[in-house]
């Protein structure tokens, strides 16, 4: 029956991910986890999946214009994104989205005889989103970004060092399905696979490989 | 989702850095006399590849014994990307000439390369007869290029002066480089150890475990696995099989056997100018027959007039337990990776802190005022192990990336 309704006349979904500005003055948020697998190449047999809490805030500035922001933490290492997001419907059902994000990332280790580490860093994300709507209430979202580092700096005691050449470290690529999910609670749940040279999660691991690995990531958020 | 996932993984690249180069290994020195041998080590500014190899190097000689024969070899440290050189004597020549290969350890760029040594006398180049005189300055001459492709870059590099001399422990981890790094042997094999010395090192870290049998052998990873050994269809644990079943069914990465702790040492003793082993304690167990080996190497070592230590690490409480087990600890050297105040109370004569910890200036003089030697590992970050080796107070260092902890200890001034 749903079917019927033309798409252009569908109601509009709580999203995150859909490249889909949210009405001017108007907040909209998710918060849930990502799960990052470690690349064997740096953790060898260990196989290390820690969850990340993720929480997400945008806010409709124009009717194609939106600011977002992110905030993934593992308590003892933290990400904060801010960035700017143009929106577009191309049809009825097909949208695009282009944005710049600037992340900071920042972890500290203090374990007694393992750790005395601190770093942080800067990292921009040039992004490409392009969102279909399957059906009145289910939505893809596949998005393409660009990993550019900016800024590195790590600590082992009283000695530090500073990375600060601005370079292409890789790219991702990110699937998200955003539906219902129960009792008018819609959710955000898809995979991100970074290919990339350093992922911030990993400071720790100082991994000194001049090469690409996946980081598949695992993307489950409740929209609020 | 998984099919995503597959696609992806199938889709990255397969990384490889085959060596371009066939070594001869043929034995002697052929026109390098100990003389020349001696004139050409040192720091050299590099004025053609620079780009490449940065703008200074350091060159060592090193050698493998067979028996009787010595086969000697010229490394090449350089200060980017963990790149080194390999070369060996080309005795179809009848200059002082060497040919072999390049590589950087951080990613998979390797090529040939081919030298010539000469001598920059009243301005001009000429043949080095194996004397110097004031004013002379030592050029290595030759051509370099990518993969196997024959050399036709320039490569230039003028002596500029002597390696640093100052006592230092330059340890290869897992005998002597990771299988990810991508070396031509795998970790932990008797292969490794014969590089580890043209690698940069002056000591290396093994990784000890027991067979089934009780058989002491070099290992790594707690299950036998892809990323170290080639496909068999055997799985779990080493400890599960004989040595028999790992030495018929079992080939590392490149093709070696699993190693016994013995073959390792009888390696060390005989086919190498290693003076440093350090047995990591990857068992849990009796530590008496790694005692024992280490004893019987030890004697060997010095009957066969080898400067040469073999310590056995205690890197938790587990080991601790195991050498305070030990009935009789004479002729015992242990380092110790725990706090100072362990290592205090074993009396270990070496303290082997994390280098994430940082320098820890005070800790590591005062262990070193007590009379002990104090290194750090397992730091492979270039930068760090720079600014590791500029603070000047480790004795050594334990790292993936010997050729880098080798660089940077002889061109420190």
């Amino acid at each position: 029956m749903a079917q019927r309704v033309p798409a252009s006349e569908w109601p509009d979904q709580p999203e995150i991910y859909f490249p889909q500005a949210p009405v001017p003055g108007k907040w909209r948020m998710s918060i849930g986890a990502v799960f990052t697998t470690t690349p064997p190449e740096l953790t060898e047999e260990i196989r290390v999946s820690v969850p990340a809490i993720d929480f997400n805030l945008q806010r409709g500035l124009t009717k194609h214009l939106f600011a977002v922001s992110r905030l993934q933490t593992q308590i003892v290492q933290s990400n904060l994104m801010l960035g700017l997001r143009w929106a577009t419907p191309l049809t009825d059902r097909l949208y695009l989205a282009a944005g710049y994000d600037l992340t900071g990332w920042f972890g500290a280790l203090q374990i007694k005889d393992v750790f005395n580490s601190q770093a942080y860093g800067v990292q921009s994300f040039p992004n490409l989103s392009v969102g279909y709507r399957l059906t009145r209430d289910l939505e893809l979202t596949v998005k393409a970004e660009a990993i550019m580092d900016l800024y590195y700096r790590s600590k082992v005691g009283n000695l530090a060092v500073v990375y600060d050449r601005r370079q292409v470290n890789g790219v991702a690529f990110t699937f998200m399905l955003e539906q219902p999910f129960y009792n008018n609670r819609h959710v955000s749940v898809g995979f991100r696979a970074a290919y990339s040279n350093f992922n911030w999660q990993l400071w720790s691991l100082y991994d000194t490989f001049d090469r690409n690995l996946l980081y598949p990531q695992l993307i489950f958020g409740f929209i609020l | 989702m998984s099919l995503l996932l597959l696609l992806l993984v199938g889709c990255q690249k397969d990384y490889e850095a085959p060596v371009p180069y066939t070594f001869t290994n043929k034995p002697g020195a052929g026109k390098f006399t100990p003389a020349i041998r001696r004139a050409m080590e040192g720091v050299y500014r590099v004025t053609d590849g620079a780009g490449l190899f940065g703008d200074q190097v350091a060159l060592k000689w090193t050698y493998t014994n067979e028996g009787t024969d010595t086969t000697h070899y010229l490394s090449v440290f350089t200060g980017l990307d963990a790149g080194f050189f390999n070369l060996e004597i080309n005795a179809k020549t009848d200059s002082l000439a060497m040919a072999g290969y390049w590589r950087k350890l951080v990613n998979t760029r390797t090529g040939l390369a081919r030298l010539a040594v000469r001598v920059r006398h009243s301005g001009r180049l000429q043949a080095f007869t194996g004397s110097l005189v004031e004013g002379d300055t030592l050029v290595m001459e030759g051509m370099y290029g990518e993969n196997s492709t024959q050399p036709t870059q320039k490569l230039t590099l003028a002596y500029s002066r002597p390696l640093n001399r100052r006592p230092f422990s330059i340890m290869a981890h897992r005998s002597g480089g990771r299988t990810s790094d991508l070396l031509p042997a795998s970790e932990n094999s008797v292969e490794i150890i014969k590089l580890a010395s043209r690698l940069g090192a002056t000591g290396i870290e093994i990784d000890v475990r027991y067979t089934k049998d009780g058989v002491p052998i070099l290992y790594h990873d707690n299950t036998l696995n892809l990323r170290l050994v080639q496909k068999n269809g055997l799985a779990g644990p080493v400890e599960n099989y004989t040595y028999q079943q790992l030495s018929s069914l079992i080939r590392l990465i490149n093709g070696e056997k699993i190693p016994t702790l013995e073959e390792a040492l009888e390696t060390v003793v005989n086919n190498t100018s290693l003076e440093f082993v350090w047995l990591d304690t990857k068992y849990i167990g009796p530590m008496d027959k790694v005692q024992a080996i280490q004893q019987k190497y030890r004697q060997k070592a010095i009957l066969a007039r080898r400067n040469l230590r073999i310590v056995i690490g205690l890197p938790s409480t587990d080991a601790v337990e195991s050498y305070k087990a030990l009935s009789d600890k004479e002729n015992t050297p242990i380092l110790c990776e725990l706090d100072t105040s362990i290592t205090r109370n074993l009396n270990a004569r070496i303290w082997a802190p994390r280098w994430t910890l940082g320098p820890q200036t005070e800790e590591v003089k005062a262990m070193q005022a007590e009379g002990r030697t104090v290194f750090v590992w397992t730091l492979d970050e270039p930068e760090f192990i720079r600014e590791f080796i500029a603070e000047n107070s480790f004795d050594g260092i334990l790292s993936n990336y010997s050729p880098v902890v080798a660089y940077y200890h002889y061109v420190d001034q």
